[in-house]
């Protein structure tokens, strides 16, 4: 290495981007590593590999938790956490089992309705947050029981109706169209991050203060990012009644600790202010895809959240400790 | 620490929080009393501090490791495992209580420690330590119990542990004795113990707790133990009280565990509060939903209710100092 301007060793961009990206690139190579087990296992139950209907189904029945998993990530960016996810999926998954129309113009509206009840969600709990000067956790634990009062309210019991050009839209059966919406979220994620409130959350996330004193508006940031979270989680909603074609007013509770799950596999630090919600959504594959390999491999599904618990804790090990590597040697 | 802020306050400001979730639970049993005659008679009073136990119990734990900034989120199925360890191994028979005590505990114990250890030495977040321990410890109960249709999981609790989660001694329920010795304690342990107030120190500044010679690593790690204690000292009464064990038995105690703590003025941040706090907060919360339920309020309502009233009292005097 040759020294550069100033005596200081400057690092080639590659190495920069990764060291800044660690978190992200880590997800990806957990993603990559669980495809190839998966793959492999698949072949020895099967004799041949995954193919067409495989990838649709799994990222048909993952994009919930993607979504949830991009949720949580953007508030946990700003040093928060969202607890009452699994409630406002619960809720918007209720209504939208009523609301979605017939006509394409009925589902249009329904699906704004439902999208405007998640960000009103997030509204709640951002706005208690930043000028109740609550602390988010105890927060959004009131507003999940809240949520979720309002869900079974909504929807008493199970039913309600999803039409079925709604189904082939979002969670179409016959080719893998939910790649094109992870695409989308990646885009999204892409743009928003260079926009100030995008950097404002990384900001907030770091360094209430110091953003603060740098003319970041902290209070509205974080607004933001909850009612950000609220219509990702809306989204998701939408995707678990679009996939179950019906809706049901409890199916969103697990989602508030798989989403944690989602982030922390997608290497977002919990403290605030590194990773991205593109990891959440590697890290939200990630755990569909262990699911996957647990049940080729013949293991009991009454162990399977014993292995999921094991995986969880060691890749927390071994990403802490590679990206813990790979800052310093960079 | 408590420390008074000036001569015209009585109170801190953290013992002003205790104070406020007291009063709330007095407030809430006047309350039932007034729209439920007899809500507030002796019998009623002690029937609901019974089921508060339970949560108080957990609730010890629970505030532990949250003053050191921490939280426990492997609390459910810790208390689920221990209340479904304790049935099988205990077979019925009064006999074998003492060693299915031991075990059960021991067990809980065990977790208590993979979560310190994990976390104080091998800098795991407590948060992702714990709700893996939960994952791992829901397939462990469920696989080695075949989903609770093990032969031995058809036995009954104990009739000792039936007599001491439900009986009365002198008038009032055996079980509130358990927990006032639990309280008396905790308080001690908290207040005037070098242990305690180590305990306080790593909340506040875990760095300049290790630089001042506190054994933070250790701190860390019994106080794991003790939260996985409580969580299985609690799933072993709730086993007296219901005879059986279910699955899902332990669902409810995660947020209700953590809601007391912070309702009873615990920082969640760590550093801050004390364990007498979150027992008033566990009464609140038992209380409250007993009144609703008292006003034969549908599940719902009960559920929107609660959120509203927890957002209230914290309102009320959960606020942090304003830093703009």
């Amino acid at each position: 290495m040759s020294a550069t301007t100033a005596g200081a060793a400057r690092r080639p961009r590659w190495s920069h981007l990764l060291g800044q990206n660690a978190g992200l690139a880590l997800a990806a190579g957990l993603l990559a590593l669980s495809i190839v087990v998966y793959c492999t296992i698949y072949y020895l139950a099967q004799r041949r590999f995954p193919g067409g209907f495989e990838l649709t189904t799994t990222l048909n029945n993952t994009m919930p938790l993607v979504l949830a998993g991009v949720a949580q990530s953007i508030v946990v960016l700003t040093r928060g956490i969202d607890l009452s996810v699994g409630g406002v999926i619960d809720l918007t998954n209720g209504l939208a089992a009523i609301s979605l129309g017939d006509s394409a113009a009925g589902m249009l509206a329904g699906s704004l309705l439902v999208l405007a009840v998640g960000a009103l969600c997030g509204l709640l709990n951002g706005v208690l947050i930043a000028y109740g000067r609550l602390q988010p956790i105890i927060v959004t634990l009131a507003t999940l029981s809240i949520y979720q009062g309002i869900a079974i309210r909504v929807l008493p019991e199970p039913g309600g109706e999803v039409p079925a050009a709604y189904t082939a839209v979002l969670a179409n059966t016959r080719g893998p169209v939910s790649l094109v919406y992870l695409l989308l979220i990646v885009a999204f994620w892409a743009c928003f991050r260079r926009t100030a409130l995008g950097v404002g959350l990384y900001a907030v996330g770091n360094d209430a203060s110091a953003a603060q004193a740098n003319g970041v508006a902290v209070r509205r940031t974080q607004i933001a990012a909850y009612v950000l979270s609220g219509v990702f989680a809306a989204t998701a909603g939408l995707f678990m009644a679009a996939t179950s074609t019906a809706g049901d007013a409890t199916t969103g509770n697990g989602y508030t600790l798989r989403s944690i799950v989602a982030v922390v596999l997608g290497g977002v630090n919990l403290f605030g202010g590194r990773g991205s919600p593109v990891g959440a959504v590697f890290g939200a594959l990630v755990s569909a895809m262990i699911v996957n390999i647990l049940f080729f491999s013949q293991i009991d599904p009454l162990y399977q959240s014993f292995f999921e618990g094991l995986f969880l804790v060691i890749a927390v090990l071994l990403t802490g400790g590679i990206s813990r590597f790979m800052r310093r040697g960079a | 620490m408590a420390h008074s802020r000036g001569v015209t306050a009585l109170v801190s400001r953290d013992q002003r929080r205790i104070l406020f979730a007291v009063a709330a639970a007095i407030l809430l049993f006047v309350i039932g009393g007034l729209v439920r005659p007899g809500f507030a008679s002796l019998n009623s009073i002690g029937a609901i501090l019974s089921i508060a136990c339970f949560v108080g119990l957990v609730a010890a734990g629970q505030t532990f490791v949250i003053l050191i900034g921490g939280v426990d989120l492997s609390v459910p199925w810790t208390l689920n495992g221990a209340a479904i360890l304790m049935m099988s191994s205990a077979a019925s028979s009064n006999a074998r209580l003492p060693w299915a005590l031991l075990l059960t505990l021991g067990v809980g114990a065990l977790v208590g420690l993979c979560n310190g250890v994990g976390i104080a030495v091998f800098g795991v977040p407590a948060v992702v330590m714990t709700l893996a321990m939960n994952g791992v410890l829901e397939g462990l109960t469920l696989g080695l119990s075949g989903g609770l249709t093990c032969p031995s999981c058809a036995a009954y609790a104990p009739p000792l542990l039936q007599a001491a989660a439900r009986g009365t001694l002198l008038g009032i329920p055996a079980i509130l004795f358990l927990w006032l010795a639990v309280i008396v304690v905790a308080s001690f342990v908290l207040s005037w113990t070098g242990f305690g107030r180590s305990a306080y120190a790593i909340g506040n500044n875990a760095r300049a707790s290790f630089l001042a010679g506190v054994n933070v690593t250790r701190t860390t790690v019994i106080l794991y133990v003790l939260s996985g204690l409580f969580a299985s000292l609690a799933g072993i009464m709730l086993l007296g009280f219901g005879s059986q064990a279910s699955l899902g038995l332990g669902d409810p105690y995660l947020f209700q565990s953590i809601a007391a703590v912070v309702i009873g003025g615990v920082y969640i941040a760590g550093g801050r509060g004390h364990y007498v706090g979150a027992v008033a907060g566990a009464i609140t919360l038992v209380t409250l939903v007993s009144v609703l339920m008292a006003l034969n309020m549908p599940e719902y309502g009960r559920s929107i209710t609660y959120g509203v009233i927890i957002l209230a009292l914290l309102l009320l005097y959960g606020r942090e100092a304003d830093e703009s």
